[in-house]
């Protein structure tokens, strides 16, 4: 037994009663504030119902009805250690029937959200069915994750080399195809991504001459849910052995541990490779389509110095964006209008330079990560939408920005020397 | 005398020269498309399409029409009299007497046609047009002096060779500029082409105060669709061009000019007929096209007009306003010949700019402009508990909503709207999601296909109802329901929402109180002015509401559009000022606090202008602030 | 300027995703501008499926005279068709869109068509540069506006990506004049499909962000505690300095900074 399931136990703290009791300490007040009952001199219990409960977001009055045995005085010091890292329990599976195999699309070596929700649907699959099974994560390239365990592999296959760096999809689909040998899996799961997903399911899917569910969104051994074409349509049909999955489509894993035992491939037969990467071309982020951008910088009317602006869109490697008002005053061109009426953007990092924020422009900007407002006005809308508001001479603050990016960028350098 | 021998010579040697210049005009603009015209019928009209209706527009500028009626007038009847005096030898007194007189009217008109163009306004073309004063007082003088002894005044054998010579330069000169010029293209054409133009017009229904402002619909079987080559015109649209003066009244008026985008009406109709007559545009000596230099231009009757006589970007200019029409003296159709040649530009090319093609995709697609799902076209009115057609079959007023239900801002004049026919318990119901875009916008940028569909399918919806009119308050809707739809079979009785809101407040079923606020002017836009020549309800209803407008210098039929028409701020080109920033600078000068407007499409484009500016607000929405409701 | 390379582009019915009327699809549109550039007026251009569908036409409108129909009913198994066709006519290259717009839209073609062939596939092309000595240069678009360049040997399949150049406007005119040529073609039936059952899109439910909380207080709190994104941070009196500081270190912290 761990010292963990004490934690029901209500401790008492002596020298925390004893300063609510004296009225004179210097810490009387702290601890007492919260408390909403006391009891009183002649023993009875005091209300104070101006003590009770918070203010929630919405300026309500909110009363947690569980404050009478709960976080009273010398209670903060049982949550510190509730809030202690928790153990999983891990589950093994040491003679699995079946295997359920989920490629992974490993974005920068991590696993990411879509995956951990095909691992979840992995999950589901193999308690819906009969006997015991392994879910079998395979993940090719470089690794950088750690926490295998964590999102419910029980199985590893980490394929890596020469052969499967950059864009290799003969390969990844040949060395996907020994899995297939080996395993037999009951199922192959991808995740129907961008990243890669989508293209190794297709190709093993042609290859194995399966025919796939994609876009499956709601699935359980007997039937899959599919968003048809335009997302306009619902296809209900016999879960298949191959599947590519939706985003979301599941659960993610998140109480279990997993053992994530590696399992060795025997020799990889060689795919002939007919398709030669030549690497990532560097796109000038200028060239990038405002709409793919994930990186602008935006210009309002408040720009006064261009040139600057041009600068400092250059030293950040961002995209440039504008506002309506800049465009129409011909300053920017007409594609690079940002809003409802221009391009409608997703940008990862978004900054507002001098754009007060119409709502046509609020609109368009709706899906971008974080929002950075560099303006003079603190009243106006881009504020109030922005995750981090600076407010100031945008030429000033812009200069400062670039200073700092150069020395960043040098200082990057150096190291890399 | 060498002079009386010679003389008769001249003239049947010039009036030869005017028929042979005659036929090959005439066989240039019948190189043009079939169009069925009334001859005799046409011919007879000239006098009173000239004397009333044309008169009209020219009388707008006093100086000018004065001048002209006395140097047309003396010239048309001094070439009549020269021919029966100096030609056919009639030894009348009274004939030269009166031939002296015409003579010296002309002389007086011209005299006056001299003095303006000594220090010419910029919008008058130079080049020849100069000389033509001189030539006027040439005709004129040296016609006089050789009728003096016809008139008995001189002796027969007056002067001596010297001044025969003189007289003879100034005769040949004379007759060479107003009878060869007149047919061989110099400035003098106007006269020859105008009488045929006001003939064989191509809107008849424009003389005798009518009016015709709906676009021609196109045969979509035809071989090449819109215009490509000059020679693609109808025969007298072509006709209507080499009537032009080159007075430049429509560049002063075109909104597209003065924002310093690359058209120029006056430029682009001398273009044309540069076209129709093959060459260059080197002659031409007025204002260019704002930002292009003059003289690369060349065309011919059946070269393609955009690969080299005219940019895309100065069709795709316009906003179709209509000043320029309104304010030819000439009633050329500069608006008819843009869109041609924006149909072909777009029908056979594809080659609309900008958001052109994406927004006549989701017109095919969606039914609207910016590709709104078509099923959520009554969203706005989730509140207005608003019947539709469909349930009620029947309704006094079929209210066309228009694709402002799509954005927020016009929605807001759209629920002014109802407040209002509620409160006057109007019978009035929608189409909600059967309606469709009205088909404007696509016909403005050339795709008469989407168009006739967008018009066809509405057609039907509509015949499939009983409804006594329509109201709507969107002018462009008002414009094609009611001009343009009866090429199509729809033939209704459309009212603008202004016009209806007047006729209910004379009526007294709405209680108005007065405006509270301060000054205000008002906006027309062009397709309820210009086009549907409804000036006065707005005007009036502002009146009822104690509202004493502050008129721009640019009103009634002189309206300076506000950008927003004729698809230009989709095609977006790019000029060097906006023409909603002028607009709202017209505006502020008459000290506006309000801006009154009638069109949702003026709304956004003036409000788009950055403040501070005046507020600009639907005259429902005014209507609506002031209503005194009823309470039970 | 046109390689004197064989090109095909297939097309397919689109749909427009708020109306879902028939329409050019955005995908295959570019295909078809694709191979115009690549191929100019010899390109072909193939749809497997119903040759009186009007939607074609916007195809046509993009200036070509004509086009070939493998004449298929709907219930069609479009592959076999296809393949026969690409195997009579042995194109250098094929190309599709990534994902029709509508149907079952599972983006299969390509491969299927790709390994019937025996032919290399690249996915996601945004353009096809030089063509020489057999083997091809290819733009293949890549997440976030990046591209990676790859070589292949031809003849190959590729689905074009949204990020190729837009298909060009199409011309009512052209698209009304040019032949549509229906060619009888393989008619296999698509068996697996008739016993799916297709119906209007649900709207997925919006992951919450759930709360794993051990005591109904911690719930509690998780619902009701203020979210963490609501209202920015605002700095106004600090220096410049800061504030650009402030700034760059966001920056950093998203990992925009290259």
């Amino acid at each position: 037994m761990s010292a963990n399931d004490y934690d029901g136990v209500i401790r008492r703290d002596p020298r925390t009663e004893w300063i609510a009791r004296n009225r004179l300490h210097p810490q009387h007040a702290d601890v007492v504030a919260p408390a909403a009952e006391t009891r009183g001199p002649s023993g009875l219990i005091r209300k104070n119902p101006h003590a009770v409960g918070f203010i929630g977001p919405n300026g309500l009055k909110r009363i947690d009805r569980l404050a009478g045995n709960g976080p009273q005085a010398g209670g903060a010091r049982r949550g510190a250690k509730a809030a202690a890292e928790v153990e999983l329990p891990l589950v093994t599976v040491d003679n699995p029937d079946f295997y359920i195999v989920a490629v992974m699309d490993l974005v920068g070596g991590r696993l990411s959200g879509h995956d951990k929700d095909v691992l979840g649907q992995a999950h589901k699959l193999v308690k819906d069915t009969e006997g015991e099974g392994a879910v079998v994560a395979v993940v090719f390239g470089e690794s950088k994750e750690e926490a295998y365990d964590k999102a419910g592999v029980d199985r590893l296959i980490h394929i890596e080399g020469e052969a499967y760096e950059g864009y290799s999809p003969e390969q990844r689909v040949a060395a996907l195809q020994a899995v297939d040998a080996m395993l037999e899996p009951r199922y192959w799961l991808f995740p129907d991504s961008i990243n890669g997903g989508n293209e190794l399911g297709s190709r093993l899917a042609a290859k194995l001459g399966e025919r796939p569910a994609t876009q499956a969104w709601q699935v359980d051994v007997a039937n899959a849910v599919c968003r048809g074409g335009s997302e306009r349509t619902d296809i209900t049909r016999e879960t298949p052995r191959l599947l590519l999955l939706a985003e979301e489509c599941a659960d993610p894993i998140d109480e279990t541990r997993h053992a994530a035992q590696p399992i060795v491939l025997e020799a990889i037969p060689s795919a002939i490779v007919r398709i030669e990467d030549k690497g990532q071309v560097a796109v000038d982020p200028n060239q990038i389509p405002l709409g793919e951008a994930e990186f602008i910088l935006s210009a309002g009317n408040g720009i006064h110095d261009w040139d600057q602006f041009h600068m400092a869109a250059e030293v950040l490697g961002a995209t440039e964006g504008a506002s309506r008002v800049a465009v129409d005053d011909g300053f920017m061109p007409r594609f690079r209008q940002v809003g409802a009426t221009g391009t409608w953007v997703t940008a990862r990092v978004y900054i507002a330079v001098g754009i007060s924020g119409a709502v046509q422009h609020l609109q368009g900007i709706g899906q971008c990560d974080k929002v950075i407002a560099i303006n003079t006005d603190v009243g106006c809308d881009m504020i109030k939408r922005a995750d981090l508001s600076v407010i100031g001479d945008s030429q000033e603050i812009l200069d400062e920005l670039m200073k700092l990016v150069e020395q960043h960028r040098q200082g990057g350098a150096e190291n890399a020397a | 005398m060498i002079l009386d021998s010679l003389l008769p010579i001249l003239i049947v040697v010039a009036l030869a020269l005017l028929v042979v210049g005659a036929a090959r005009r005439i066989s240039l603009w019948r190189a043009g498309q079939p169009a069925e015209v009334n001859i005799v019928g046409g011919l007879m009209a000239i006098p009173r399409r000239y004397l009333v209706d044309l008169h009209h527009v020219v009388e707008r500028d006093k100086y000018m029409s004065n001048t002209h009626v006395a140097t047309g007038g003396g010239f048309v009847l001094s070439l009549a009299l020269i021919i029966l005096v100096h030609l056919f030898g009639f030894e009348s007194k009274i004939l030269a007497w009166a031939l002296l007189a015409a003579t010296a009217l002309m002389f007086t008109g011209a005299v006056f046609v001299y003095k303006r163009r000594q220090d010419p306004p910029s919008r008058l073309s130079k080049g020849p047009w100069m000389r033509l004063p001189k030539s006027l007082l040439v005709f004129a003088t040296t016609f006089f002096i050789v009728t003096l002894p016809a008139a008995g005044i001189l002796p027969e054998a007056f002067g001596g060779w010297v001044l025969a010579i003189i007289l003879l330069a100034g005769i040949v000169y004379g007759l060479g500029e107003m009878l060869f010029g007149m047919t061989w293209g110099g400035p003098m054409k106007h006269a020859f082409a105008g009488a045929l133009h006001l003939a064989f017009h191509r809107r008849s229904e424009r003389f005798g105060g009518g009016r015709s402002t709906g676009l021609k619909p196109v045969d979509l079987n035809a071989d090449t669709l819109g215009v490509e080559k000059p020679t693609d015109f109808k025969w007298n649209q072509l006709l209507g061009f080499d009537a032009c003066v080159q007075c430049g009244r429509c560049e002063a008026m075109c909104p597209a000019f003065a924002a310093g985008q690359p058209l120029n009406p006056k430029k682009l109709i001398q273009d044309m007929v540069v076209g129709l007559a093959g060459g260059s545009d080197a002659k031409y000596a007025g204002s260019p096209y704002p930002g292009r230099d003059v003289g690369n231009a060349n065309g011919g009757p059946t070269m393609t007009i955009t690969d080299g006589l005219v940019d895309p970007e100065t069709l795709w200019s316009c906003t179709t306003c209509r000043a320029c029409v309104e304010e030819c003296p000439m009633m050329i159709e500069h608006v008819d010949a843009i869109v041609d040649m924006r149909r072909f530009l777009t029908m056979e090319k594809g080659n609309t700019p900008n958001k052109g093609a994406e927004t006549l995709e989701n017109l095919i697609a969606t039914d609207n402009p910016n590709g709104f799902d078509p099923g959520s076209r009554m969203n706005w009115a989730a509140d207005q508990n608003l019947s539709t057609m469909a349930d009620v079959q029947e309704t006094d007023v079929l209210f066309w909503v228009s694709d402002g239900a799509f954005d927020m801002r016009s929605q807001r004049i759209l629920r002014a709207f109802v407040k209002l026919m509620k409160a006057a318990k109007v019978d009035f119901a929608v189409l909600g999601d059967e309606e469709r875009d009205s088909g404007d916008v696509a016909r403005r940028l050339g795709d008469d296909a989407t168009f006739q569909s967008l018009a066809k399918r509405n057609i039907e919806v509509l015949n499939k109802y009983k409804f006594k009119r329509i109201v709507t308050t969107d002018p462009h809707a008002f414009h094609c329901l009611k001009n343009e739809y009866k090429d199509f079979g729809g033939d209704y009785e459309v009212l603008h929402h202004t016009t209806f809101i007047n006729e209910l407040v004379k009526e007294g079923t709405l209680k108005l109180d007065q405006f509270k606020g301060g000054t205000v002017t008002y906006h027309d836009p062009c397709y309820l002015g210009r086009y549907n020549g409804e000036y006065d309800s707005p005007r009036e209803l502002l009146a009822a509401l104690g509202i004493e407008l502050a008129e721009m210098e640019r009103s009634g039929f002189r309206s300076r559009c506000c950008g927003g028409g004729g698809g230009a701020p989709i095609t977006d080109i790019p000029g060097e000022r906006r023409i909603a920033d002028m607009r709202i600078e017209d505006a502020k000068e008459t000290g506006a606090e309000l801006v009154a407007v009638g069109c949702q499409q003026c709304t956004a484009m003036l409000e788009g202008v950055v403040e501070p500016r005046p507020e600009v607000k639907d005259i429902a929405e005014i209507v609506a602030e002031t209503l005194v409701e009823e309470v039970h | 300027m046109p390689h004197n390379v064989k090109v095909v582009s297939l097309v397919s019915i689109g749909q427009h995703p708020k109306s879902g009327r028939a329409r050019r699809g955005e995908q295959d549109g570019r295909a078809v501008e694709l191979g115009l550039k690549l191929a100019g007026e010899s390109l072909q251009m193939v749809h497997a499926g119903d040759d009186s569908e009007e939607a074609l036409r916007s195809y046509l409108g993009m200036g070509l005279k004509g086009m070939t129909v493998l004449k298929q009913p709907t219930t069609g198994d479009a592959i076999p068709a296809l393949a026969e066709y690409l195997s009579d006519n042995r194109p250098d290259i094929v190309l599709t869109g990534v994902r029709a717009e509508s149907g079952e839209a599972s983006g299969m073609t390509p491969f299927m068509l790709a390994e019937k062939l025996g032919w290399p596939l690249v996915t996601r092309i945004a353009d096809i540069g030089k063509i020489e000595n057999g083997e091809a240069e290819i733009l293949q678009a890549l997440p976030r506006g990046q591209r990676r360049a790859i070589k292949v040997r031809l003849p190959f399949v590729a689905s074009v990506d949204l990020a190729a150049d837009a298909a060009r406007q199409s011309a009512f005119g052209p698209a009304r004049r040019a032949t549509i040529d229906g060619a009888d073609a393989a008619n296999v039936e698509d068996s697996v499909r008739t016993s799916w059952e297709e119906a209007p899109a649900r709207k997925r439910p919006k992951r919450l962000k759930v709360v794993k909380a051990k005591t109904a207080a911690d719930r509690f709190k998780a619902a009701t505690a203020k979210s963490s994104g609501d209202g920015g941070k605002v700095l106004k009196k600090e220096s410049a300095q800061e504030k650009a500081k402030a700034v760059f270190d966001l920056l950093v912290e998203e990992g925009v900074l290259r």
